[in-house]
């Protein structure tokens, strides 16, 4: 938005003097928001403790920090992780929260990073110094996650989280991540053109900023280990208004996939050129904003047969299916990448807090270093195993390939996780 | 390659017509008020997210929501003359500039605060929908998107020439004192004028709605377009920013085919340098002046 960095620029008279103080009167707004939010977990949570015979000796609840931007540009997402960790601190709950804490309950503390980088900074801190933590999860966006990762790293808080950034892996001892790395996401992409073909020819068109520019230069690097032939490799500026020439090209390359590392608008473009081309072509729209609920209401029939990467999908086992129902319950949507995982995560939270019986932090960071799980909702990811390395980085991590089908995301790769055959387009 | 040629040149001249919708409206304000309207690109946003609303809503196709989002905005074009711009038209610049401005950033965050920054598209029956001829290809939504912007732009040359009205408009954008002192009433042409090139905004907006999304930033898409167009086909002349808009369709289109996805722009402005070195005063202007 560099129109409304010139606004602020606008100093001088007293109209504008005006405009500069602005922010002062907005910020109480927010902070009431976020006093609503904590509250709100708070009846909550005091609503949970009511169903339960208060006994003498009832134990202290356990803190839990949700770090999610619920307000801003990342809202949509981030509303929607509330809700899944909502859910998540319920299921634990009813189940008789922590038992060797004297069936403890998980008490959830919502704090809206507000989708900046600089609010993820003092919310986290904020979260951290104002409240007694056991752990905090969050916060979906791996730009917002690498800084509360920070602090949490200085704090001493654990952290577990869904991003997908390598970066999180490297030099850390608080921060954990149990699901498939954005490094192995670019195989996973490669190896699912093959199911396409085994003479997979791939087009790849990506966006020229960060985002696209550093994951189609992995894709590039893994291509020919992986025996998928590049005959298409271009860039193209954000925001396009037309997608046709560009689709144009990718048609006189000869490519059978073509893999778009777009943002969402461009995305919608682009699946509907193809289709307007006529151009018979598997896409893949890779992760993120593809792989949600509302890129099937945006896209419509254009996005059946398509195919994405996630590092969770609502079909890799039954506890997955349960969650499922309980979330669309909820919501109203089926649950995305990052609700069905948050939903992990707090069992996986919970089953440290059980073995290290105890809220302190520092221990709970010492049983989720040596979390082993195979079963149940903490072990519902791909690959159905959960086990830390020293990095943080889950060992049996890995990505899943979907496939839109029937305004649903079913798992299509690798084998062992597939749930329904791949549709060829 | 004659093929791939003509593609290119076909999609260039349809997503031309759309900046022409715009860029008429920016050179009409500018022609008759004077003033460079900033805010053009968040009228066409409104316009999305009026014919959003109401297929969203009520079921009505984009097209139809047409003869909705024209005469709303056309009485919200009257309101803001009538309101704001004629407050600050005078010997400066300065304030004209800071207004229309400062209403862009508003607009744009009000949106932002109202609708989030998602994008939201409507899905119509012709949407998917293209022709194809040979080995070309006519994607339909944009074809009647085409078509209607050149209606519209028909419509108001012969407004602008046969009425007394249009007339009047061209008169006052030739030379406002001696329209005044001719009987021509400012604040009436002026007020007509903005309308209008906020209806031609909005008429943008519903027209892109079967093919593209609305959200936020969608008019700052296309109103850096229609700048170099209304610059290009010389400030303030309704014709030549119809002619430079649909040049630019095609050369950002033959950019993006034949030097590469990212370079579109590239060749958009480098045709706008050499369109300035040779012919200072743009396409439209008359020669020998």
């Amino acid at each position: 938005m560099p129109w409304s960095h010139r606004g602020n620029a606008m100093t001088g008279d007293r109209k504008s003097s005006a405009i500069n103080n602005a922010p002062t009167n907005v910020s109480p707004k927010k902070l009431n928001r976020r006093k609503f939010l904590v509250k709100t977990g708070g009846v909550l949570a005091a609503g949970a403790f009511g169903a339960v015979p208060l006994r003498g000796w009832a134990a202290d609840p356990i803190n839990i920090g949700a770090l999610y931007p619920t307000t801003g540009s990342m809202a949509q997402i981030g509303t929607g992780c509330v809700a899944a960790a909502k859910l998540a601190v319920d299921m634990v709950n009813e189940a008789g929260g922590i038992k060797s804490l004297g069936g403890a309950k998980l008490n959830l503390i919502v704090s809206d990073v507000q989708s900046d980088t600089t609010v993820t900074r003092t919310e986290t801190d904020r979260l951290i110094s104002g409240n007694k933590l056991s752990a905090i999860h969050g916060c979906y966006a791996s730009a917002l996650t690498l800084i509360a990762s920070e602090v949490c790293e200085r704090a001493k808080v654990p952290i577990i989280s869904g991003s997908s950034s390598d970066q999180l892996n490297k030099g850390r001892t608080y921060t954990f991540t149990p699901f498939a790395r954005a490094s192995q996401f670019a195989k996973a992409q490669l190896q699912m053109a093959k199911l396409v073909s085994e003479q997979a020819k791939v087009a790849v068109i990506f966006e020229n900023t960060a985002f696209g520019t550093s994951t189609s230069n992995g894709l590039k690097e893994l291509a020919p280990g992986e025996g998928v032939e590049i005959v298409m490799f271009e860039p193209y500026s954000a925001g396009f208004t037309d997608a046709s020439p560009l689709i144009n090209k990718v048609k006189a390359s000869g490519a059978n996939t073509l893999f778009s590392l777009s943002y969402l608008n461009d995305l919608i473009l682009i699946v509907r050129t193809v289709k307007q081309v006529g151009l018979n072509i598997a896409i893949n729209g890779g992760s993120g904003g593809f792989v949600m609920p509302d890129f099937y209401k945006n896209v419509g029939k254009a996005a059946e047969g398509l195919q994405g990467v996630a590092h969770w999908n609502h079909d890799v086992n039954d506890d997955a299916q349960k969650v499922n129902a309980e979330f669309k319950k909820r919501t109203g949507e089926f649950a995305f990448e990052y609700a069905g995982g948050l939903v992990a995560q707090t069992f996986m939270l919970a089953d440290a807090l059980e073995r290290a019986a105890s809220a302190d932090p520092k221990k709970v960071r010492e049983a989720l270093s040596t979390l082993d799980v195979s079963s149940g909702y903490a072990a519902m990811a791909p690959g159905g195993k959960v086990k830390f390395g020293p990095d943080g980085k889950n060992v049996y991590g890995r990505p899943v390939g979907v496939q839109w089908q029937n305004a649903d995301l079913a798992s299509i790769f690798p084998k062992e996780d597939a749930r329904a055959p791949l549709i060829k387009t | 390659m004659w093929e791939t040629l003509a593609q290119a040149v076909i999609n260039g001249l349809l997503i031309g017509g759309i900046y022409a919708l715009v860029s008429i409206g920016v050179t009409l304000i500018f022609g008759v008020v004077k003033i460079v309207n900033f805010a053009q690109g968040e009228f066409v946003m409104i316009g999305t997210y009026i014919s959003f609303f109401l297929a969203t809503q009520f079921g009505i196709d984009p097209l139809v929501s047409l003869v909705v989002s024209m005469p709303v905005l056309f009485v919200v074009g009257v309101l803001i003359q009538h309101f704001l711009i004629r407050r600050v038209l005078g010997p400066n610049d300065m304030p004209q500039i800071f207004l229309t401005f400062a209403l862009s950033l508003l607009l744009l965050n009000l949106s932002l605060m109202l609708f989030s920054a998602n994008y939201r598209t409507v899905h119509t029956s012709y949407s998917d929908e293209a022709w194809h001829i040979g080995g070309l290809y006519i994607p339909v939504a944009k074809l009647i998107a085409f078509a209607v912007a050149m209606a519209l732009s028909a419509l108001l040359w012969i407004f602008l020439h046969t009425t007394d009205l249009g007339r009047a408009m061209r008169a006052a954008s030739q030379n406002r004192d001696v329209a005044m002192l001719m009987g021509i009433n400012p604040n009436r042409v002026f007020a007509v004028a903005f309308g209008t090139a906020l209806a031609l905004a909005g008429a943008a907006g519903s027209l892109l709605m079967p093919f593209y999304s609305a959200y936020p930033f969608v008019g700052q898409v296309f109103v850096l377009m229609a700048f170099v167009a209304v610059v290009m086909g010389t400030l303030g002349n309704v014709m030549g920013a119809l002619i430079a808009s649909l040049m630019m369709g095609v050369a950002e289109s033959l950019g993006i085919q034949f030097v590469g996805a990212d370079s579109g722009l590239i060749v958009v402005f480098a045709l706008l340098l050499l369109t300035l070195a040779f012919r200072p005063s743009g396409l439209g202007a008359k020669r020998g002046r």
